[in-house]
């Protein structure tokens, strides 16, 4: 017979058992491999991010010299630093609510079943297949000066041909629809789960009560979905931060620095104008930043882990 | 909002659908059409080739080692995911199943790090594989993300969600940790290690910045970086980059449509983590 058990919340420590003979041997094989690595490769580097911002290179480039916090006085003062900060935010700013939108209405279609929605939850999830450097690629060629479709369709209507991805003006928010557009999938798998934990006599009552579908959208969907917007929102921001692979791909930072975000400065600091250590702390403070939205992301998946 | 009649509201439905749809797919078709255009035709009107051609391609392999750069990627992603799978499997064993000393404080550990972007300490990563000399290698792209906090953390609550029963009986008829993880746990727990697998696959798929810094020589190169390497010197033949372009993306785009459910579970957890 079985006996009654209950499950413990991960919290609180389970009742200590003794070990047989072997098993320390057999525990530690399975827990010190993996211990190790993440204190190689995610706790070193991460404390050493800190310690390298502390230096600078010397003169002759051949060794580091200790600087205290001289490179964030300079980073502080530095425009070119603030400038990339100014195009992450506006880059994130644009992604976020585009990405979250796009989502939605995906969702929104395909959460509930009706005959073929297979076909179309794949073609809207479909995004997620795609990487990058490809989605980089395709855009780059759906918004070409000349071949562009996009161009085409707005001469047919009567309007005039944009150089998207070569104007300083555009080629930040173009960047950033692409990176939305490229995010669709993901956001609109996300919000379909979300959907689907919606109950349904929610809705039949509301129908039964005459609401509307813009009532019930207003009124049930969105209250209540409102918990993972808010968490899809977050994740959407913190990867939004840290886009690089378009950016690289397709305007190297240009035209006129307008699209050198935070971490495409961190990267030509470091790698190219030969600034490792500046880079570092720039690098840092970025860090810190999506440490702060990870903390938030944190609070709630940690009441899901508990009530979830 | 004025409800329509209800023999219109389904086709209207339906039409909504495919036009959202082609919207969202447009920029892809257009990239596929592209990559089956001759170079006389691809600055011409019209999403279509009027002549389908296949020299896109065949310029493309033959000016390119396209199989090589796929390879690498295959490597790499493979190898990540199997290193992901065998560290999250066997730590999140020991967290869920052995009790020992410490076993709440690791598990916050691991906790605390699913909170560290790791896309930030590239830096700091980058001089620790050189000096490890693995610069250019498979193993710079493999050995630094085979720890994932996020996959012991997913199997870790999986295992310790199933029956407790289970791993009574084994350990009465004498089973050791090492067989009840392998024949308790991992069986039942193959959703999991599938949606895990396929989140990791793509992960390590897509990787872009990271190859782009550790990689120089170009038989090491990923296929990430060969599309921006093709796109850098093809500036004018968006047919060959298309078709670069789109060889890279089968391989993931056969996988999500053969695997689609493990995707979707993989992309639900990763994202909001149990």
């Amino acid at each position: 017979m079985s006996v009654e058990r209950r499950e413990t919340p991960w919290t609180e420590a389970k009742p200590q058992t003794r070990f047989k003979a072997g098993e320390g041997l057999e525990a530690a094989l399975l827990v010190v491999p993996g211990v190790a690595l993440m204190l190689l490769f995610i706790v070193w580097p991460t404390l050493n991010a800190f310690w390298l911002s502390f230096h600078r290179e010397n003169l002759l480039g051949t060794s580091r010299e200790w600087v205290g916090l001289t490179n964030y006085a300079e980073m502080l003062k530095d425009p070119a630093f603030w400038r990339s900060v100014g195009a992450t935010f506006v880059f994130a700013a644009v992604v976020a609510p585009v990405q979250l939108v796009l989502g939605l209405v995906a969702a929104l279609m395909v959460a509930r079943p009706f005959p073929g929605v297979g076909l179309f939850r794949t073609l809207f999830f479909l995004t997620t297949a795609v990487p990058t450097a490809v989605a980089a690629v395709a855009w780059g060629w759906f918004l070409h000066p000349v071949g562009g479709t996009l161009n085409r369709a707005l001469e047919a209507i009567g309007l005039s041909r944009q150089p998207w991805l070569t104007s300083p003006e555009l080629a930040l928010p173009a960047l950033a629809v692409l990176t939305a557009w490229a995010g669709v999938g993901f956001t609109a798998i996300l919000l379909t789960a979300g959907l689907q934990q919606i109950p349904e006599e929610l809705y039949e009552a509301a129908r039964i009560d005459g609401a509307g579908s813009w009532t019930q959208f207003w009124r049930i969907t969105l209250p209540l979905l409102s918990p993972t917007l808010f968490l899809v929102a977050l994740l959407i921001l913190l990867s939004s931060l840290t886009a690089f692979g378009q950016i690289h791909l397709l305007t190297r930072g240009g035209p006129m620095e307008s699209t050198t975000v935070w971490i495409y400065r961190v990267y030509q600091d470091a790698f190219f104008n030969f600034r490792f250590y500046y880079a570092s702390a720039q690098a840092v403070a970025l860090f810190l930043v999506l440490l702060l939205l990870a903390a938030l992301q944190f609070r709630f998946f940690g009441r899901k882990v508990h009530y979830g | 909002m004025v409800s329509l009649p209800h023999w219109l509201a389904r086709p209207l439905f339906y039409l909504g659908l495919g036009v959202y749809a082609f919207l969202l797919v447009l920029p892809l078709l257009n990239l596929f059409a592209a990559s089956f255009k001759s170079d006389g035709e691809l600055f011409a009107p019209g999403l279509w080739p009027t002549h389908p051609t296949l020299e896109p391609y065949q310029e493309a392999l033959q000016k390119y080692p396209l199989a090589r750069y796929l390879l690498n990627s295959l490597v790499v992603a493979v190898g990540t995911t199997l290193g992901v799978l065998l560290v999250s499997a066997t730590l999140g064993y020991a967290l869920a199943r052995i009790p020992f000393a410490g076993q709440s404080a690791l598990f916050g550990f691991v906790v605390a790090m699913l909170l560290i972007p790791g896309e930030v300490t590239f830096l700091p990563l980058y001089l620790l594989v050189q000096q490890l000399g693995w610069l250019n290698s498979y193993t710079a792209l493999i050995v630094p993300f085979i720890a994932s906090p996020l996959g012991i953390f997913l199997l870790r609550q999986f295992i310790k969600s199933l029956p407790q029963d289970l791993f009574d009986a084994a350990r009465i008829d004498g089973a050791g940790h090492l067989r009840m993880l392998w024949h308790i746990a991992l069986p039942l727990a193959a959703p999991a290690l599938g949606a895990l697998a396929a989140l990791t696959f793509l992960g390590a798929w897509n990787m872009y910045l990271w190859p782009l810094v550790t990689i120089n020589r170009s038989e090491m190169m990923t296929a990430q970086i060969a599309v921006a390497q093709v796109q850098n010197v093809e500036v004018t033949s968006w047919n060959v980059v298309a078709a670069t372009a789109i060889l890279v993306l089968l391989p993931t785009l056969i996988a999500f449509l053969l695997a689609q459910r493990f995707f979707i579970r993989g992309i639900a957890l990763g994202g909001l983590k149990g």
